[in-house]
């Protein structure tokens, strides 16, 4: 175990919640945005959907899938940078996990 | 008993004897290599697990119906129920991983340091998991009663037979491999007929790009009706109504006991990432599919059966009316069906639909088989939250420490088996749709939950006075709403009992945190462990310096 720069683990939290929060803009745009104005987005159609139906029923859903995914290989490629590698991911764990 | 039933009790036995043998297959090999060859299942297969353990009754069974009634107003279900992985995911799985404990209340009662706290999450997670199971009864009820054509009270009988058998068997509930098969057999038991449909209607098979067009269709229909078209929004409900629900849905994800069990199972914070998204993926599946399930059903009813001669109405109407949910009566007089004189209950829509589309025996079979996976792995996963509740937290750590192993089993059993009759009981008479009493359990773990979780993770300060008062506040102040709007028309900005949770959520927000504050602060070793969950794996924080721990070759 070695001591870490504080500095450098304040950036890591940083990195880490700035993405975060990106993505819950996001995800509040797509849904609660759209919910929102729902009456003047449906004048739009798309694909035979008024938009906001097409965004309840189709759109929003998408977007979040996408994110979890984007979110998963940010996070990794932000731990990889930190110097965190999954080789002692695999060592911690041992003794941590009940059987599944 | 005719054919049908033949072949759907075959297609249901059969996809019991997969989920048997897995299990079986399983047991053997665990006591060889298997421990010693490493236990990580992959991330897609544990994803394809979480699909399945949370894809209950409501989801397969009554969401569909319910947006077919609801028309746009039904989507809240829709995106309440997929969003909240990304408030779970980001906010609290990897996190409460790092943490490394096994149920929700331990992780409550020694974060905060509390064996009171430990005891009211053990009672809420009684609470929050009893009500759900209610609903997943309620749904073996529909699927029973249509197989043997018996009123649904008496299907949920023999569901709530089965259930206790089912949860207290034990060993089918955990394994991830009987959990993945019944995913793909949910799965395609449910796209099957979606797909089926869209051939039918529309000569194209893929329902996601060609149901707009029906959806159109539909609004024309309504419109020479006179009745306010399918699409147009917040025609049954008020727009804060649809914000609340959404909002209690998605907060209540990342709530819930039984959900968030099974990211405690993965093997690092790493896989809870990825678990999360391999299940969001595998359950929009479902999710994307429901909302074109519906505007299919709901065209072949007005397009094949609305308008049919009342004395030459199909075979398929009169099992669903021997259940009890489906009514046809030729109000006018004038010896046809009109639509408004055709009710239709939330929860048999998707059952009904493949025998209305007349997509033959199999597929008919299989939906049932579909369903009863749905609701009996999602009802085995609430009884074994329930009974850890009460005879781990409750029984074994605050009331008899000293207890033997062999009592604690028993009273698990028992716990087991009181829970479900005594959900059955209320099931009888269900005292909502599907959907609505699953909602509630939402409601219930937005209001208690969601807020001890969010603070407990991310705000050192947060102590147990805080937690105590914020838990109870929002117990008392969610049941209070959905008591209150359900029975006594009472609502604010028209927010009815399915969207109660936003309440309790506020009120157990602040209510944390005006406490919290007006009393001392949590010990330094516990604001040091709250600290460390910031951080990965690697990274330890202990007396305010971060420590990396090396795991690897470089030391």
């Amino acid at each position: 175990m070695k001591k870490m720069d504080r500095k450098l683990a304040n950036r890591y939290f940083k990195e880490r919640t700035r993405y975060m929060i990106i993505y819950f803009v996001v995800w509040f745009i797509v849904s609660y945005g759209v919910v929102l104005f729902a009456e003047p987005l449906s004048g739009f159609t798309l694909n035979g959907y008024p938009f906001h139906y097409f965004m309840g029923a189709q759109g929003a859903i998408v977007t979040f899938i996408i994110l979890l995914f984007i979110n998963a290989s940010v996070s990794d490629a932000i731990d990889k940078k930190y110097g965190i590698t999954d080789s002692s991911d695999k060592r911690l764990r041992r003794g941590k996990v009940i059987n599944n | 008993m005719d054919t049908q039933f033949f072949v759907s009790l075959l297609v249901i036995l059969a996809s019991f004897a997969i989920y048997i043998g897995i299990a079986i297959y399983n047991k053997a090999r665990a006591t060889s290599e298997f421990y010693v060859a490493g236990r990580g299942v992959p991330a897609v297969f544990n994803g394809m697990a979480i699909g399945a353990d949370w894809m209950s009754a409501a989801s397969f069974i009554g969401m569909a119906g319910t947006i077919m009634l609801l028309g746009y107003d039904g989507l809240a279900y829709i995106m309440g129920w997929t969003g909240g992985y990304l408030l779970l995911t980001f906010l609290l799985a990897p996190q409460l991983r790092k943490y490394g404990r096994y149920t929700v209340p331990e992780f409550i009662g020694d974060r905060y340091d509390s064996h009171l706290a430990r005891f009211i999450a053990a009672i809420c997670t009684i609470i929050i998991s009893f009500t759900y199971s209610i609903g997943q009864l309620s749904g073996s009820g529909v699927v029973i009663g249509r197989l043997f054509e018996i009123d649904a009270k008496l299907g949920t009988m023999i569901g709530v037979i089965l259930i206790a058998f089912y949860a207290a068997f034990g060993g089918m509930k955990g394994i991830t491999w009987t959990q993945v098969a019944q995913y793909l057999i949910l799965i395609s038991a449910y796209l099957i007929p979606v797909i089926f449909m869209s051939l039918q209607l529309t000569g194209n098979p893929i329902p996601w790009i060609s149901y707009g067009e029906i959806v159109g269709k539909m609004g024309e229909l309504d419109r020479e009706l006179g009745i306010s078209e399918y699409f147009a929004p917040f025609t049954n409900d008020t727009k804060w109504q649809f914000i609340a629900l959404m909002l209690t849905l998605m907060a209540g994800t990342a709530g819930l006991p039984h959900v968030i069990v099974r990211f405690y199972t993965v093997s690092s914070m790493k896989a809870a990432r990825w678990s999360g998204a391999w299940a969001l993926l595998f359950i929009g599946l479902l999710y994307l599919s429901a909302p074109a399930y519906a505007a299919f059903s709901r065209f072949i009813l007005m397009t094949n059966v609305a308008g049919s001669k009342i004395t030459e109405l199909p075979e398929w109407t009169q099992p669903w009316i021997d259940t009890g949910r489906l009514q046809l009566a030729d109000e006018n007089g004038d010896g046809i069906l009109q639509w408004n004189e055709l009710i239709i209950s939330n929860d048999i829509v998707v059952m009904a639909t493949p025998e209305i589309a007349n997509l033959g025996v199999f597929v008919i079979g299989l939906v049932a088989a579909g369903a009863m996976a749905a609701a009996l792995s999602t009802a085995g996963g609430l009884m074994i939250a329930i009974s850890s509740s009460f005879a781990h937290d409750i029984y074994y750590r605050v009331w008899k420490p000293e207890a033997t192993e062999k009592t604690r089993l028993n009273v698990a059993r028992w716990s087991i088996a009181i829970a479900t009759l005594l959900a059955g009981l209320i099931a009888l008479n269900p005292p909502g749709a599907i959907t609505q009493i699953v909602a509630w359990a939402f409601a219930l773990a937005t209001g208690t939950f969601f807020p001890a979780l969010v603070l407990g993770v991310w705000w050192k300060r947060s102590n147990s006075k805080g937690v105590i008062a914020g838990l109870l506040v929002g117990l008392i102040f969610t049941f209070s709403y959905i008591f209150a709007a359900k029975y006594g028309g009472f609502t604010i900005l028209g927010i009815t009992d399915t969207g109660a949770g936003i309440f309790g959520a506020v009120a157990a927000f602040l209510t944390n945190i005006i406490v919290s504050l007006t009393t001392e602060e949590p010990s330094k070793k516990i604001q040091e462990e709250v600290m460390d969950l910031r951080y990965s794996e690697q990274m330890v924080f202990k007396d305010g310096e971060v420590w990396m721990v090396n795991g690897n070759k470089k030391t």
